[in-house]
């Protein structure tokens, strides 16, 4: 394939926070060391060459950036300092922009001033819609001493609330997956046989749920598939409890703790502080090679995160202890919060890796199965 | 008027330097009399039309560039300078990198060397030593290759040398290596004789297992204390006959093999060493430690030849010159964890692998696997077996930001040398190179290399970057790149390329002698391109791989231009 060479892309690869590449003098030792280094598909120095030289049809259809989980081994033994797992992570950055057609996450990640009125504006709309609508501030108590919650925050409205939200958020995923596919699988003309794609289709939510490939980063005492994985099902939990079985989570009544209901909770709340505390000391003391530098959407990721576990976390107690105010105003600003984090941060930043990461995988098993293929058919005619 | 252009801001992109270049523009901006000065981004440097204007509106006649790297900037202001018609040759540069000006301890000495070149002064030109009053002696520090052909040709001009070595034998380095490339010459057949003319010379006075103390005086006029060891053999009885070394019990393992085997308290370093007598290393001798052995002065054939009692002494020596040729020490392989050296017994260094293909080495020339001998000591023996299949691995410990940022200079010839010898003993083992890029520099290197490439050997481009014990043998993870492939492969020995460092006590020995050291603990010459052997102290020169990396033609070459300077200054001497 002949490809232009495009003395644009370092620009634009600097723009959204990419490192400089040049010191790589592409002695392949971060191909290497790494442990998930894999033909095709995983392979840190072809990525420091695409960059290098500008090959911007390459960059965009390597799905390099999201095979990699990030440990730093990369980073920590390259003789030149250059930096291979950081380029990974904001190549991670530029890939997002590129998929996403609308042009936002783009926006976002170059432009702080839009980014922080993206945030800010979203969450007046949240403000002003409750004050418009002025829901009853029932200050009397359930038989229990619970909070009226219900009658704040009917469930059928905040249910079309969490449902139109969810639905507007997987359009634009779903969207800037088929984009990526365009990216990764047809505009390169990779020939796919349909059955393939039916086979590896049991990668998609393996690797989603497990994420294990992950683990194989955990060497020389690290721990990050642990305190990740706890992140990602506590906040999967709790997703699929706001948004399916609402009518079972919110409620007026006071479970024993053991109910599951409450268990679930507590399980998403932990997994959520213990990942969010680890990532926060980790970024402010820059104590290892993954937290050595971070991108403004790093640190916004984190922070709402944590706004809003923290929200969601006194939301609960002055309920169950019977502070109606406090409950009813936590409520609004928990909403507030949690509204323009899932809204910008899913589709257009540092969130949407939750659905480019175990599409990658698909799509690089995708092209293995398919060459696999392709080869032993080769093989067969061959033979004939 | 003069104007000065600073280069490099002490904290800029790449710069090691932690220089004060904010007080030192503050200090230019200060001189008596001087033009406009600058900072490089303050200029439209890479313009010259609009470099032109500026020069001539400031009506410049001479421009000081300084700063790490100065020579970068000269074409263009050389060019601006001519455009405007004034002459081009009066862009000076002061180069504060090369003289080893990294911190602030050096920010006297950075004012110093603009000034000289303010006033036009050549800053070669410090400290000459007076032409009436040079001590026709000299001293020669290391006696590797580099100092044994300094020290023999100032000899061999009349004159007298001291030849101080810290370990009991001269030789050096070059004595451990079994082939010299790219002739693949006997290494031993050259340096040997040369030995042995050093200790017969009747002008060389050979002071071994000694180091400097202090040296004091000035140029032409050096007062030398030298510290001898006590060496607890006498040299001028002992008869070399070893009958001491087979009876004694104590044992440690041996430098001059480079740890490859064990060799026993009262020692000779190797047989053909000069001087060829016995010495005692305190260290591992039992009398030294407890006071009850003395097996060595029983068996001792020649009476009061063994004193155990013996103490160091000093010994003060007065010299006009001083030719420093310290050398080097190779890399501590155990430092880059993920080779596994120290760890896994057949991970080797290649100054290992040279002992084992020497004949006179612990395993008599045969490839043989490192093993444990009873004593639970990791030792290379004649017994063991031989590999079937051995990588080499290119720059360890060079070209790595982690480690030693410079090229080693010598470890691709000689890895390539040694793969060479590899598959001379041992015709059918697979030898494989790993390499980032192939530095076949020199005369009759590139042939050497396509000679190498021809004998069935491996040579895959790609950085090592990570060896694991799998079972019995070891697996070794490189990215071929010119394939983009991840190799995996199975060996049964490893060998590192270490780099090179200068040696232990080198930046003691630039303080007692006032040398610059580089950023990385090399010394500097006076000027790097012109005159590499005499240093900004007068009288004390610099030879061999003290200076930088270099092979062994380069350093006997630079080795006889010391020698030249110093029978120079001698030549120079006024008789009255």
């Amino acid at each position: 394939m002949i490809q232009r060479v495009n003395p644009n892309l370092k620009k634009d690869l600097l723009k959204l926070g990419v490192k400089d590449w040049n010191e790589c003098f592409h002695c392949g030792n971060c191909t290497a060391i790494c442990q998930l280094t894999e033909e095709d598909s995983l392979n840190p120095r072809k990525v420091f060459r695409q960059a290098q030289l500008g090959l911007k049809t390459s960059l965009q259809a390597n799905i390099s950036p999201w095979m990699c989980y990030y440990c730093g081994e990369c980073s920590d033994t390259c003789p030149r300092d250059a930096n291979p797992g950081e380029l990974m992570m904001s190549l991670r950055r530029y890939l997002t922009s590129i998929y996403d057609w609308t042009g936002l996450s783009r926006l976002f990640y170059t432009n702080k001033f839009m980014e922080f009125a993206a945030i800010l504006g979203l969450a007046t709309i949240v403000i002003l819609l409750f004050a418009i609508w002025g829901p009853p501030l029932d200050p009397t108590l359930t038989s229990e001493g619970g909070v009226k919650i219900n009658s704040f925050a009917p469930i059928k409205w905040i249910e079309l609330g969490d449902w139109s939200m969810a639905v507007v958020v997987a359009a634009l995923l779903i969207s800037n997956i088929l984009n990526m596919f365009y990216k990764v699988i047809i505009k390169p003309g990779v020939k796919i046989p349909l059955s393939v794609y039916a086979t590896e289709l049991w990668k998609l939510p393996a690797h989603f749920a497990t994420q294990a490939k992950f683990r194989k980063c955990d060497t020389k005492g690290k721990y990050y598939w642990g305190a990740h994985w706890m992140m990602m099902t506590g906040y999967t939990i709790m997703f699929i409890l706001i948004v399916v079985f609402l009518p079972e989570f919110q409620v007026e009544e006071i479970y024993d703790w053991w109910h599951w209901q409450r268990l679930l909770g507590y399980y998403s709340t932990f997994g959520l502080l213990f990942g969010l505390i680890y990532v926060i000391i980790g970024r402010i003391k820059q104590n290892n090679q993954i937290f050595k530098f971070s991108h403004l959407s790093d640190w916004l990721f984190v922070i709402m995160l944590f706004m809003t576990t923290v929200s969601g976390i006194m939301l609960h107690l002055f309920r169950i202890n019977g502070m109606p105010y406090a409950t009813y105003y936590t409520y609004i600003a928990h909403i507030a919060i949690l509204i323009p984090m899932i809204c910008i941060e899913v589709p257009f930043s540092k969130w949407s890796h939750l659905a480019y990461r175990p599409f990658a995988i698909y799509f690089a098993s995708l092209k293995k199965a398919a060459s696999e293929k392709q080869y032993k058919t080769g093989l067969a005619a061959e033979i004939a | 008027m003069t104007s000065i252009v600073f280069t490099e801001n002490g904290n800029g992109n790449g710069s090691l330097s932690s220089l004060n270049y904010d007080n030192l523009l503050t200090y230019a901006k200060g001189i008596a009399g001087i033009g406009p000065v600058w900072d490089k981004t303050e200029l439209p440097i890479y313009d010259s039309g609009a470099m032109t204007h500026i020069l001539k509106e400031s009506k410049i006649k001479k421009i000081i560039i300084a700063g790490d790297e100065p020579g970068m900037l000269k074409p263009f202001l050389s060019k601006a300078m001519s455009l405007v018609g004034e002459d081009p040759g009066k862009v000076i540069l002061v180069n504060f990198k090369e003289h080893g000006f990294f911190t602030n301890e050096s920010f006297e000495l950075a004012k110093t060397l603009l000034l000289f070149a303010i006033k036009d002064i050549p800053f070669e030109k410090v400290l000459v030593p007076e032409e009436h009053n040079v001590n026709k002696d000299t001293l020669v520090i290391g006696a590797g290759i580099a100092g044994i052909q300094a020290s023999l040709e100032i000899a061999d001009g009349q004159q007298k040398v001291f030849l101080v070595e810290k370990s009991g034998t001269i030789g050096g380095h070059m004595a451990m290596f079994d082939k010299t490339f790219p002739t693949l010459d006997c290494a031993a057949c050259i340096l040997t004789p040369k030995m042995v003319e050093i200790g017969q010379h009747d002008n060389i006075e050979l002071l071994t297992y000694s180091e400097l103390k202090s040296v004091t005086g000035s140029p032409g006029n050096y007062k030398v204390i030298i510290h001898k060891k006590a060496r607890r053999v006498n040299l001028a009885t002992c008869i070399a006959c070893g009958i001491c070394s087979e009876k004694c019990p104590g044992k440690a393992s041996s430098d001059f093999d480079a740890g490859t085997t064990q060799r026993k308290s009262i020692y000779i370093p190797f047989p053909q060493a000069v001087p060829n007598k016995y010495m005692i290393d305190e260290n591992s001798c039992i009398y030294v430690e407890n006071g009850k052995c003395g097996v060595c002065v029983k068996v001792c054939p020649v009476p009061d030849c063994i004193n155990l009692d013996e103490k160091d002494e000093d010994v003060e020596i007065n010299v006009g010159n001083i030719i420093v040729a310290t050398g080097f020490k190779t890399f501590d392989a155990k430092r880059i964890d993920q080779f596994g050296y120290g760890k896994y017994p057949n991970v080797i260094t290649s100054l290992e692998l040279e002992r084992l293909v020497n004949a006179a080495g612990p395993t008599g020339g045969f490839i043989k696997f490192r093993t444990q001998n009873k004593k639970k000591n990791w030792i290379f023996s004649p017994e063991s077996d031989e590999p079937k299949s051995i990588a080499i691995v290119h720059c360890v410990g060079s070209r790595d930001e982690n480690y030693n940022k410079y090229c080693s200079k010598v470890c691709c010839m000689y890895s390539l040398k040694l793969a060479h010898l590899i598959k001379e003993k041992l015709p059918e083992a697979e030898v494989s190179e790993y390499y980032i890029d192939m530095r076949a520099f020199g005369k009759g290197y590139e042939e050497f290399y396509e000679r190498i490439k021809n004998e069935n050997i491996h040579i895959i481009r790609g950085r090592t970057a990570q060896v694991d014990q799998n079972g019995s043998g070891l697996i070794i993870r490189t990215e071929d790149i010119e394939k983009g492939l991840l190799i995996e492969q199975k060996v049964d020995m490893v060998v590192l390329s270490v780099g090179i460092e200068p040696a232990e006590g080198a930046s003691s020995l630039a303080k007692m002698l006032n040398l610059h050291q580089d950023i990385n603990g090399w010394f500097s010459g006076k000027n790097y391109i012109s005159d590499p052997t005499s240093t900004i102290s007068g009288g004390i020169s610099i030879a061999g791989v003290c200076e930088s990396p270099k092979d062994i033609p380069d350093t006997v070459a630079q080795a006889s231009a010391a020698a030249s300077s110093v029978l120079q200054s001698i030549m120079k001497v006024k008789t009255t």
